[in-house]
């Protein structure tokens, strides 16, 4: 009874607690890197140091410009450290769900090799 | 009725019983431990050219899975309501459940779950107690089982926990409300200790959940903010601690929903936070800086991630030297704050900022400007007076500002803030609350605290009685007695020692040893007070008010004293109030004053000493106001001082003494609010010879330490009696005369060398005679 509670949590809700728990990942490090933020404000001048700083109409604007540039590659940078560990979570998660359905059937596996005498 | 039984073969029990095996942390080391070596050993065989190697690592997955299993399944086992009880018990409950259990066994198991425990701890549901009550429950249990669902229903709880079985044993006890009652409770604290119970854990369950708060590029677009840094502190940053500020009054959560809602939109950025101290103003920020922080709240966008800094006073009067220089650093800091523009000021105790004085500095002329032009976000907080003083002095700076009100909280607010505040209390002071404590702090704060508004005063008496548990760590209602007898000074521990018992049975007795006759005043008084003490009386009056009637001299005052000294048990606790000096409707205002300017007005003399005898002498000297003023005293044992604080006289025996000879002299209307008008008889010659002995024995008392004594002959007593009776003035002649003839006698003989330690003086008529001439 055991084993058979245990494969069939495995194969039927533990793959929804699997995905449940991908999902959350995939949220904290989207939020971690601050990424829909990082999009939405990705010319924004960086940390207003533009602001009123300049006493001239063009020194004002080439500040701005300064500014948002900056502002631009701070937060390119911070987006493609999110979108690297975003793709490599995505890969992990790929990964498991590929060996997941696996994982139960290695003791047999383990036991079939060992019986073919396959060695390295 | 459909009949309800535990399966013990559910797979949600089978589950939970595993859990509680794999569950534990040795458990689950050993599965790591064993998942490592097997991988090892596979490996190192394969290594070594051994095909068995493949079962080693192929094995790995057994305990690999049964950790997967365990912390995501067996640990939690999710409810699932459609199967009924079965998908409705707890965790630790179907752990702990035997195949066929009877009362007996779910009374015991309740105490091995978390709720249980919360129960006995906090409640006093003893694992006996629960025994005992289950075994006299028939030994089915399908009615209990029903019982525990309604109670599951109507507490909203999402399981069935060992405190819900806890209450549903004691539901199915028949004699359940006495019970409770013996144990100081209802059948509603139970369920609410349920509903306490579930919101806890859902605490508990939640604080390992990762709260998004924008990320680590979230404050890119906004300013550098090093002098506001420097002057203020970020209570944004301090909210993200491991426990969420929690509103639990609905006005609270209205007010937040105001402040969010005149954030976002177009107009004055300013809210004023106008309510009395400890009525949750801080709360309400604390919880909205929080709220704007949290990724996942829906709130407007040009809110998110703004960040509340509360601004010190002091530290920027500290680095002022110059008055000038102080407006220019107000000023440098709202600069900042505007460019930045993700700041929300906070000017927590905003009169700071607006009056002149110690740690406070008049910056009005640099706030009005900001606060009208609406451009930058500010919090103010103040108490009422403060604010009503200011609207006086600056009216433009009142209409610049948003005001919102603050209310205190009711009981049951109340009552669910400190369960909320407690797991911090007890995390700081490393003890347990129980509910009996939580309860006296509401209603001892309620009575003596008067600094500040609830919830706050309860919440600060029950810090407070944190340092006050008992040998077991265990804060108690006596806890709270104790925490307020020292914080407050005042006495709050009930008569019920064998001896307070015997004062009170015999207070007649007590009274006339230091008073001559008055038997039926003195039996009013003394019935009146022994009512009170065996607690049948109101609750929100005085302990006893008493009119005592009568001419001069005849014991009116003496027996205010003597009942403060019988049952106060002290002379001392006397609050004495000439009303004679209270005769011009101005004086209203003296006799309610704030005790930090007269320390001599009742209210002030009360609020130190709340359990004390008040003695208002000579009312019908008083001006009608004074005595209007008194009328609520008496009646619900409240008296306002100016500032408005209620000061509790409900602890207090009210006195009023008059010489008037009649009542006609009073409106009826006050003379309704006593309990007792006691008309005190004038003295006999007979009386004033027992009122003698009562000064001799005084004059001996005040000799004693000289172990010197007087002694007079009955003579020697007539002869002072005829010359000291005057039946106007009563016995107070009486003292004069023994002053002028025995104390003279004693201090000549004294001085003369005639008597030494240890001696009597026998003092003759003729003595007398002659030293009164």
């Amino acid at each position: 009874m055991f084993l058979v509670d245990l494969f069939s949590w495995w194969y039927f809700r533990g793959w929804g607690v699997f995905f449940e728990d991908f999902k959350k990942r995939l949220v904290d490090t989207v939020d971690f890197f601050s990424m829909k933020d990082m999009i939405l404000t990705l010319f924004k001048p960086y940390r207003q140091i533009a602001a009123g700083a300049s006493e001239t109409i063009l020194g004002g604007a080439l500040d701005r410009l300064i500014s948002r540039m900056v502002g631009f590659f701070a937060r390119v940078v911070i987006l493609i450290a999110g979108c690297f560990v975003l793709i490599l979570e995505v890969f992990c998660g790929i990964a498991l769900v590929i060996v997941w359905p696996i994982v139960p059937l290695l003791p047999v596996a383990g036991i079939i090799l060992s019986v073919m005498g396959v060695v390295f | 009725m459909e009949k309800m039984s535990f399966n013990y073969n559910s797979l949600r029990a089978r589950n939970a019983r595993l859990g509680k095996f794999f569950g534990k942390p040795i458990m689950l080391i050993i599965l790591a431990l064993m998942v490592i070596v097997l991988i090892a050993s596979g490996i190192s065989l394969l290594v070594m050219r051994l095909a068995v190697g493949w079962i080693c690592v192929g094995f790995t997955a057994i305990p690999l899975m049964l950790i997967f299993w365990t912390k995501k399944e067996l640990v939690l086992v999710p409810v699932n309501p459609a199967a009924g009880l079965n998908g409705l018990l707890s965790n630790d409950v179907l752990a702990a459940m035997p195949r066929n259990p009877n009362a007996k066994d779910i009374a015991a198991l309740i105490t091995k779950t978390t709720s249980g425990k919360f129960m006995y701890v906090r409640y006093g549901l003893s694992p006996q107690l629960l025994e005992e009550i289950a075994s006299v429950l028939p030994a089915e249990v399908g009615p209990i089982f029903q019982t525990a669902m309604k109670i599951q229903e109507g507490t909203n709880s999402e399981e069935i926990h060992g405190a819900i079985l806890a209450a549903a044993i004691i539901v199915s006890y028949p004699g359940h409300e006495d019970l409770l009652k013996r144990m100081k409770l209802d059948l509603a604290d139970v369920l609410d200790g349920i509903v306490w119970f579930n919101y806890l854990n859902g605490l508990v369950k939640n604080i390992n959940v990762r709260r998004h708060n924008g990320g680590i590029g979230r404050d890119l677009s906004f300013g550098y903010i090093p002098t506001l840094s420097r002057f203020g502190q970020n209570i944004s940053i301090v909210g993200r601690g491991a426990m969420r500020t929690h509103l639990h009054l609905a006005d609270h959560r209205e007010i937040m929903a105001q402040m969010t809602n005149i954030f976002s939109n177009q107009g004055r950025q300013n809210v004023a936070l106008v309510g009395p101290d400890g009525s949750g103003r801080a709360t309400i920020v604390n919880a909205f800086s929080e709220y704007l922080m949290d990724a996942d709240a829906k709130l407007p966008e040009n809110l998110r991630y703004r960040q509340v800094f509360k601004l010190d006073a002091a530290a920027i009067l500290s680095a002022a030297a110059e008055r000038g220089q102080t407006e220019r650093l107000v000023m440098a800091i709202m600069n900042e704050a505007y460019v930045a523009k993700n700041i929300i000021l906070w000017l927590q105790n905003a009169e700071l900022f607006f009056e002149d004085g110690t740690g406070s500095v008049d910056l009005s002329n640099v706030l009005l400007p900001v606060l009208e032009a609406g451009k930058l976000r500010i919090i103010l907080t103040l108490d009422q007076q403060k604010f009503l003083e200011i609207a006086t002095r600056k009216p433009a700076l009142a209409n610049a500002l948003n005001r919102i009100m603050v209310k205190p909280a009711n009981e049951k607010e109340t009552m669910k803030v400190l369960q909320d505040q407690v797991p911090l209390l007890e995390f700081n002071h490393k003890v347990s609350y129980t509910i009996w404590a939580l309860k006296e702090a509401y209603r001892l704060s309620e009575r003596y605290v008067h600094d500040l508004e609830m919830p706050g005063r309860a919440l600060s008496l029950l810090d407070s009685a944190g340092d006050y548990a008992n040998q077991y760590k265990m804060v108690t209602a006596e806890s709270v007695q104790q925490a307020i007898e020292k914080t407050a000074g005042v006495k709050v521990q009930q008569a019920t020692s064998s001896d307070d018992r015997s004062k009170l049975l015999n207070m007649e007795e007590l009274i006339h040893n230091r008073m001559v006759d008055q038997s039926e005043a003195v039996k009013t008084v003394a019935d009146a007070l022994r009512r009170s003490a065996a607690g049948v009386r109101n609750e929100k009056r005085p302990i006893g008010t008493f009119l005592f009637m009568g001419p001069t001299g005849v014991g009116k005052t003496e027996l205010a004293k003597a009942v403060s000294e019988v049952y106060f048990d002290g002379e001392k606790n006397i609050v004495r109030v000439d009303l004679n000096e209270f005769v011009s409707a101005e004086d209203v205002s003296r006799l309610i004053a704030d005790g930090a300017e007269d320390s001599m007005s009742l209210t002030a003399q009360v609020m130190k000493q709340p359990f004390s005898v008040v003695l208002l002498d000579e009312i019908e000297k008083a001006h009608p106001h004074v005595l209007t003023t008194l009328l609520q005293m008496l009646d619900e044992g409240i008296l306002r001082d100016v500032k408005g604080r209620e000061v509790s006289f409900r602890d207090t025996i009210v006195i009023a003494t008059t010489n008037a000879a009649s009542i006609d002299e009073f409106k009826p209307e006050f003379l309704n609010r006593f309990d007792e008008i006691c008309k005190f008889k004038p003295l006999s010659p007979a009386d004033c010879l027992a009122v003698l002995d009562l000064i001799i024995a005084g004059v001996n008392k005040t000799l004693a330490p000289q172990k010197i004594s007087v002694e007079l002959d009955q003579k020697a007593k007539e002869l002072l009696v005829e010359r000291g009776y005057d039946a106007k003035m009563g016995a107070r002649p009486m003292k004069r005369i023994v002053q002028k003839s025995v104390e003279n006698i004693v201090a000549k003989s004294m001085l003369a060398g005639q008597i030494g330690n240890g001696e009597v003086i026998s003092i003759s008529r003729e003595m007398i005679e002659k030293e009164l001439g």
